[in-house]
């Protein structure tokens, strides 16, 4: 079982300003939960730039060989039928649908993707800190371990003080 | 930001020089090689309407951004405005082009009396006093409201006045509406003309939207020549960003109209409007790939990645490429009419002549761009572009 | 990130983000207003008449129309393509005012939204129900069956299957992701133990975690991405339902940017007069300011200018072409027996934008809503035209005839509007209107405080 500290900032340019001043001191900051995203945030927090561009590429991929490979297979191999003199092997014709299964297949995957990546599904319990950090509250959690010292504690807790956070709680 | 004048070097103008030279001799050599005067007629259309879209893009790019309340787009704006200076010359070349026999070399429904039923009917649209009247329209709407965008555009920067940006805005929204119009209709009479009995309502927005890419992929390879020269400090990778974005959407709406094009003549399967494809399938096969290649296929999948579209490594390749591919739409759109598949090729007269009007075209712009500093600083939304920068 | 002081701002009256949340929320709580009821009462009895007329259609089939064998497809197809259209605002907005970052997009980008989603369920109704046997309706997808048979994967009726269903998939999910964090607002607003389990369930566990913002501004934006493309194919590939065909008036190769440009055209139109309305009656003139409706117009402007070259280049074509079919389609179409829908079309699609090329009409409220309407009539009409004046003087004159919808017709399209009216209540009721999330995401560079102060 861990062990929360949690404080919150009410404007997004005190916290960034916070964050910098608690990053120089080596705190190690877990999360930060904010109302809406943050410009810059993911410099300060390390957060490396989402790889779910890959997932939408390599699906949509998927899909337009897909959707081209059935469509050619019906109408060459499986059932060629002669539609208004084309070619069984048109082409043209079977662009759009290969479009359309293209963009399917890579928009379901990412999406998907997300979910997975970021464990949101639906009736998923998060824990929530604070039920202000989807309104106003730009909340900055930091995980300490359930056997640290009191004094280790007090020391996050001054550091965020000193970064002008307010309302600091210890949570268990 | 210092370098804000651009200085034409000698070594740069002796560069144009040459190539204008080179295409002067390469137009002289094939005259006297015996190299069919319909051909040297066609190629001097041919790229005189390609860096004259090229100069009518860099204005519109300028007006659109200027309609739109663009902010990160200020920074680049002069080098629109000084393609745009290329549109009177284009004017004057065309206009000696035809005056001077090109007209009847290019143009089958100018032999007035060999017109068969279907040209007959066109006489009223297709006929030499109007189609003049309809070229000096075009040019003195072009040519004019280039010269009040640049002015005002000036004078703001000189006097930092709000009356000229207003005045700038009224004038590109008369620019971007009339060029709806006359782009359409100056690609009918110089280019589709060219095939008289054929037609397609699709088909100036077609050349349109070519011209969109390849403009836009000049106005990448000068800011990175200008940068190359140690100017343009103030743009910076957003910016870069958003030009590559600009490339990639706008080859992958030109492939958009060129599907549907394609597709709706190829499916209805009509012969009057399918001769127009049979004959580039069967003489200019190659060229009705490559076209596809170069200008879908090749910018859609290196301009894919976010990284490809910040900086030079691909992003200048990828321009030029589609500068190219962009040259050769709109040869498979003249050759194959003007010329036919037994006489049209690329050769040294094509290669050469491009060549010296490229020269031409960069001359032209570079002479331009010393004549206001590159950096619009008193224009009002100078600050949001010189401080853009975007989380995406 | 600096703004220019010449820009106006996009919310008004000094707001913090409690405020914004308070704000965008208020429509939700609470028991809805007499208006509310009254809206959703009419739209019921719109829906009854929609499904008396589903019911003698199923019941005695599409003989109970004013289709006829020359005239096949008319106010079916007519519907179908006006509610596709007006479909296509909403992904517009949300994807393609996205990657042109568009500020002004975050107040009108969810409702927007809703509103295609609600319109393409109006559109593919159209199709279902003039398949006659609705309950083979899914003879469409290309499944293995007893019968050994594929689709025909030539035909454009086909693509248009998989156009308008990937349209939608991709548009619910669009636009859901969008709304998990806002879902998440208003769970944890919630006061009530039943409320706070629906919304706790609806949001995924949203808890506005910094990684989570990162991927899901990337996923938004890649959405987007692929969602500008989409938008563009679906009204391509409705417009080669018409154009694929060797009918005068028909096949003509503009008819893919046109189309799609007119289904902006009408769909920028509906998500005005909605927000005229929604924004006086919900009270977010705050979030949804004159400075929203301008920016509209002048898409509406362009958009209708558009559509406007296309209609020039058809009708010039269609003479310079010298084919004497596609000359006599046009001429039918602009003084034959139906020219009245013609000059109807071109009054309310030509000439009454241009009206907002004077700055003092694109700024009125009450003219905007006005044109709106206009713009609303005028692109039904120019399905109407396009689908019933080129079939009914086809190339043989012998069967040449009128045509003119039954009472059953009329209840169809008036039961769409009344889903259309009934979801989009029951839309404002449930789910928060504006994007509370990205609202605040530009509050600070584009509030009204950030203007007064000069604060960057």
């Amino acid at each position: 079982m861990n062990k929360y500290i949690t404080a919150y900032y009410m404007d997004e340019e005190d916290l960034m300003k916070g964050l910098r001043q608690m990053k120089a001191k080596g705190l190690k900051i877990s999360d930060v939960l904010t109302p809406f995203p943050v410009h810059g945030i993911d410099k300060v927090l390390e957060i490396p730039r989402s790889r779910l561009t890959r997932v939408g590429f390599i699906a949509g991929a998927v899909g337009a060989a897909v959707a081209f490979g059935f469509q050619a297979w019906v109408f060459t191999i499986d059932y060629p039928l002669n539609f208004g003199g084309k070619p069984f092997f048109s082409v043209p014709s079977f662009i759009p649908v290969t479009f359309e299964l293209t963009v399917l297949f890579a928009a379901f995957a990412m999406v998907i993707a997300f979910l997975i990546t970021n464990k949101l599904s639906p009736g998923a319990k998060p824990l929530i800190h604070d039920e202000r950090c989807t309104d106003d509250r730009f909340l900055v959690v930091v995980k300490v371990d359930d056997d640290s010292s009191d004094e280790s504690i007090s020391q996050i807790k001054l550091a965020l003080a000193e970064a002008g956070a307010e309302g600091i709680l210890l949570k268990a | 930001m210092e370098n804000q004048t651009f200085i034409l070097t000698k070594k740069l103008s002796t560069i144009t020089f040459v190539m204008i030279a080179i295409g002067l001799l390469t137009l002289g050599a094939s005259y006297f090689a015996g190299v069919g005067l319909d051909r040297i007629a066609a190629n001097l259309l041919l790229n005189t309407y390609y860096f004259l879209a090229i100069g009518l893009i860099g204005l519109f790019i300028v007006a659109v951004h200027t309609i739109a309340e663009s902010g990160w787009h200020t920074s680049i704006q002069r080098i629109g405005e000084a393609m745009s200076t290329f549109i009177p010359v284009a004017g004057l070349l065309l206009l000696i082009l035809f005056v001077s026999g090109g007209l009847h070399l290019i143009y089958d429904w100018t032999h007035k009396d060999h017109l068969d039923e279907i040209l007959l009917k066109k006489v009223a649209y297709l006929n030499e006093p109007f189609f003049y009247i309809r070229f000096l329209v075009y040019f003195i709407i072009w040519i004019s409201l280039a010269y009040f965008i640049r002015k005002n555009s000036k004078q703001l920067d000189q006097f930092g006045d709000l009356k000229y940006f207003r005045k700038l805005r009224i004038f590109s929204a008369i620019f971007v509406v009339t060029l709806a119009l006359t782009s359409v209709t100056s690609a009918w009479d110089w280019l589709m003309s060219i095939d008289a009995h054929w037609f397609s309502t699709l088909y100036g927005w077609y050349v349109f939207s070519s011209m969109l890419a390849s403009g836009t992929a000049v106005l990448i390879i000068i800011l990175f020549m200008l940068k190359q020269m140690g100017y343009m400090d103030h743009v910076n990778h957003e910016h870069i960003h958003d030009l590559g974005k600009y490339l990639f959407g706008f080859s992958i709406f030109w492939a958009y109209l060129w599907f549907s094009q394609y597709m709706l003549i190829w499916y209805a399967n009509i012969p009057e409007e399918t001769i127009y494809f049979y004959e580039r399938h069967k003489n200019f096969s190659t060229i009705f790939y490559v076209n596809l290649i170069l200008n879908f296929i090749v910018p859609f999948l290196a301009l894919m990645t976010r990284n490809s579209k910040r900086g030079s490594l691909i992003l200048l390749p990828v321009a030029l490429i589609v500068f190219i591919g962009h040259w050769l739409d709109l040869y498979q759109l003249i050759m194959p009419g003007a010329v036919g598949g037994e006489n049209a090729g690329i050769g040294l007269p094509e290669i050469g002549i491009t060549i010296g009007y490229a020269g031409l075209f960069l001359l032209v712009v570079f002479r331009s761009l010393t004549k206001a500093p590159l950096v619009p600083k008193n224009h009002p939304f100078f600050k949001e572009s010189f401080e853009y920068h975007t989380q995406y | 990130m600096y703004t220019s002081p010449l820009r106006e701002p996009l919310i008004r009256g000094n707001k913090n983000y409690k405020q914004v949340t308070d704000d965008i929320l208020a429509p939700m709580a609470g028991t809805p207003s007499i208006y509310w009821y009254i809206g959703i009462s009419i739209a019921g009895l719109g829906l009854l008449f929609g499904a008396w007329a589903t019911y003698i259609t199923v019941f005695y089939g599409i003989g109970e129309w004013g289709t006829n064998k020359t005239v096949g497809w008319a106010w079916d197809i007519t519907n179908f393509v006006w509610w596709v259209g007006i479909g296509h605002a909403g992904t517009f907005i949300s994807a393609i005012l996205l990657l042109f970052r568009q500020k002004w997009r975050t107040s009108i980008n969810r409702s927007a939204e809703a509103m295609t989603l609600i319109a393409v369920m109006c559109a593919g109704f159209f199709p279902l129900i003039h398949m006659g046997r609705l309950l083979l309706g899914f003879f469409i997808f290309p499944y293995p069956n007893t019968r050994l048979l594929w689709v025909n994967f030539n035909s454009p009726l086909l693509w248009d299957v998989f156009a308008i269903s990937t349209y939608f998939l991709v548009s619910l999910i669009f636009w859901y992701v969008g709304l998990i964090p806002d879902l998440g607002t208003v769970r944890d607003r919630a006061k009530t133990k039943i409320r706070k389990a629906i919304y706790g369930f609806l949001s995924f566990g949203w808890t506005g975690s910094a990684r989570h913002w990162s991927r899901h501004e990337t996923v938004s934006l890649i959405l987007a991405g692929l969602a500008a493309p989409l938008v563009l194919s679906v009204h391509t590939i409705v417009s080669f339902d018409f154009a694929t065909s060797v009918i005068p008036g028909w096949h003509t190769t503009i008819f893919p940017p046109y189309f799609v440009s007119g289904a902006v055209f009408s769909g920028f139109a509906m998500v005005l007069t909605l927000m005229i309305i929604s924004r006086k009656a919900l009270n977010l003139e705050d979030y949804i300011t004159v400075n929203h409706i301008e920016s509209m117009n002048k898409i509406i402007i362009l958009t209708g200018s558009i559509v406007g070259i296309a209609y020039l280049t058809e009708f010039f074509m269609a003479w310079y072409s010298g084919v004497e079919f596609e000359t006599y389609a046009f001429f039918n179409r602009a003084f034959g027996p139906y020219a009245w829908a013609y000059w109807i079309m071109m009054t309310c699609n030509v000439i009454t934008p241009q009206l907002f090329w004077f700055k003092k009409i694109r700024r009125s409220v009450l003219f905007t809503f006005i044109i709106s309407i206009f713009v609303n009539i005028g692109m039904w009409f120019e399905r109407f035209v396009i689908v019933v004046t080129s079939l009914h003087r086809d190339y043989l004159p012998s069967s040449w005839t009128m045509y003119r919808p039954t009472i059953v017709e009329v209840g169809l399209y008036v039961g769409t509007f009344g889903l259309f009216f009934t979801l989009f209540l029951l839309f404002i009721r449930v789910f928060p209107v504006i994007a509370i999330a990205e609202v605040k995401g530009v509050l600070k560079s584009s509030g009204e405080k950030t203007k007064t102060t000069g604060h960057e």
